[in-house]
């Protein structure tokens, strides 16, 4: 019988994964796409009248992220849907569970592919793009930068987490992209249903409430309350703003751990 | 020694039981073949036994272990599957070599494997290139390329061409003979399994019906018997029952029927004939009924069926 340890089977189930869901020209033209919208939506103007160091650099930081994060999702979506999807629809699945490596390491090879490595792509062509773009903002509020970062990519990991588990119960990827696009879509009309409502209504309650999925309204809150989206005065001090982040990542945590169980104690093909 | 022991198990998909009470062992070094019609449990019982569904009910062990997400297990393990998929977008050999780095198996094996499967000329071809039968060579080299001790194969001749076939029939038993590598075949394909196999488990309705070796099978159930017709049927039964080899002898007022313990009958063709000289016996006609495996499946259903199984 051969032997070999747990790191090589891990590595090269990885690097298949990598293989799969990015071949040419799906890096490159996800790169460029990444770049083109970091840069074409960047919005320096009128930063000047937002206040303190911070709000700057928190708006700088979001109007970067509008166009990418959105094909940062299609990415990590078509990956997961279609990289995890199609693996258990064609019986891909049942070859790499021939192989000596535990059910959750091959998962983790396969979310690190899908997740782990569009992640890092995002965030080092955003990264890369602020300090070429604002590097007077970005260097003096970095924690601010990386809060925003955190907020906005919440979201997306959350929805991220729900098509995992409905790509594995359901065993197949189209339902489950079509799914994430329209979650993903589902939370811009929530917010704006939920700024009404808070208008109608002059509460916030469901607008906070629902702010503990997309703590990106909270930070807007926290650093542009003047201009901000409700009537009744919502200042969330930063403290409130780190809990919504957290749990929003306890959430995202949660989703992700009940996939893990799923796939390691249940899933049979 | 026992590689793979199933005890009870049971498995339904909703209201549909795709296996239910189903027992057997595989023992080490032996080629075992499962037969059953369409939905008799064949495929459903190897996946249990390879650790990709969870058995309702019931035991299974494979190396005296678990086989649910047990990497020991599958290190150990070769797997041919009916509709064999890999990752469509990779050149077979560069596939093949990662898998040899995957179970720490010299690259070197890929190519030589490949070869040995017929597919040199496939080496820079993407698996999604092949066709149905050099995908299933190709899951053949797959399955054998990390020298596994047992290879469980389920359908694996589906898809090849009758040379191929004999190929692969080939490989299976010369793998036995020089590297005592254990088999479990799943076919429908009956005369090639009775050409590999030293024994039989009939499935149906998911239970076994009917195991054992295939000389055991064909004694239980009456068949494989050579038809001894003389002259002096007591005195010819008398001295056949003295062979080693003969496990049965019945005497009728025409002749002789002999089972014996090894298949085929070119031994007991000529014993029959000296010890007929011996006796001074007329040997009016000797005629083989060896069962095939298709008679011994027909008769372990209709035997289960009014056994109530």
């Amino acid at each position: 019988m051969l032997k070999t340890g747990k790191g090589r089977p891990f590595l090269e189930i990885f690097a298949l994964s990598l293989n799969e869901d990015y071949r040419f020209p799906i890096l490159e033209v996800y790169a460029f796409l990444y770049t083109l919208s970091t840069f074409v939506f960047a919005r320096l103007g009128g930063l000047g009248g937002l206040g303190s160091g911070e709000a700057i650099a928190f708006n700088l930081v979001n109007s970067l992220t509008v166009l990418p994060v959105f094909i940062l999702v299609i990415l990590i979506l078509k990956n997961i849907a279609y990289g995890v999807g199609s693996d258990l629809e064609k019986g891909v699945i049942q070859t790499l569970f021939s192989y000596p490596l535990k059910r959750r390491l091959i998962l983790t090879a396969k979310l690190l592919s899908a997740l782990g490595v569009a992640l890092l792509l995002f965030l080092g062509i955003q990264v890369f793009s602020l300090f070429i773009l604002a590097p007077d903002i970005v260097v003096p509020y970095m924690g601010t930068v990386f809060l925003t970062y955190a907020a906005v990519l919440s979201y997306p990991l959350l929805v991220a987490g729900l098509v995992l588990i409905l790509t594995l119960f359901l065993k197949r990827g189209s339902t489950s992209l079509v799914f994430g696009i329209v979650l993903y879509f589902v939370s811009g009309i929530l917010t704006s249903l939920m700024t009404f409502i808070a208008h109608a209504t002059r509460s916030n309650l469901l607008l906070k409430a629902f702010a503990i999925l997309n703590p990106s309204l909270v930070l807007i809150q926290h650093y542009l309350s003047e201009r901000a989206l409700t009537l009744e005065p919502w200042a969330p001090s930063f403290s409130e703003v780190l809990l919504y982040i957290g749990g929003c990542y306890a959430i995202v945590a949660s989703v992700f751990i009940v996939g893990y169980v799923y796939f390691e104690r249940r899933l049979g093909l | 020694m026992v590689l793979i022991s199933i005890e009870d198990l049971a498995k339904s998909y909703g209201r549909v039981v795709a296996v239910d009470g189903l027992s057997l062992e595989v023992e080490e070094g032996s080629i075992m073949g499962l037969i059953g019609p369409n939905g008799a449990g064949k495929t459903t019982t190897i996946k249990i036994l390879l650790g990709i569904l969870k058995p309702d009910r019931g035991r299974v062990e494979v190396f005296g272990q678990d086989p649910w997400d047990n990497p020991d297990i599958r290190s150990r393990i070769g797997v041919i599957y009916e509709r064999a998929n890999f990752p469509p977008h990779h050149r077979a050999l560069d596939y093949l070599e990662r898998v040899c780095r995957v179970f720490g198996s010299p690259e070197l094996r890929a190519r030589d494997i490949l070869t040995m499967v017929g597919l040199e000329e496939a080496f820079d071809r993407p698996i999604k290139g092949l066709s149905a039968g050099m995908l299933q060579r190709f899951a053949i080299a797959h399955a054998l390329l990390h020298e596994p001790e047992l290879v469980v194969a389920d359908e694996p001749t589906s898809n090849l061409d009758p040379e191929a076939r004999g190929e692969l029939l080939d490989l299976i038993l010369r793998l036995h003979r020089d590297e005592k590598v254990t088999f479990l075949i799943s076919s429908h394909i009956l005369p090639e399994l009775s050409r590999v196999c030293e024994s039989v488990a009939i499935i149906n309705q998911g239970k076994v019906w009917a195991s054992g070796r295939f000389t055991e099978l064909c004694e239980r159930f009456g068949v494989g018997t050579t038809r001894v017709s003389t002259d002096k049927p007591g005195e010819l039964a008398k001295v056949i029952r003295g062979l080693g080899y003969v496990t049965r002898v019945e005497v009728d007022a025409r002749g002789v029927s002999v089972n014996t313990a090894q298949r085929g009958s070119e031994r007991l063709y000529e014993d029959v004939l000296e010890l007929a000289r011996e006796v001074e016996a007329r040997i009016l006609g000797i005629e083989s009924e060896t069962a095939s495996l298709e008679e011994l499946f027909r008769l372990a259903v209709k035997s289960g069926r009014e056994g109530g199984a």
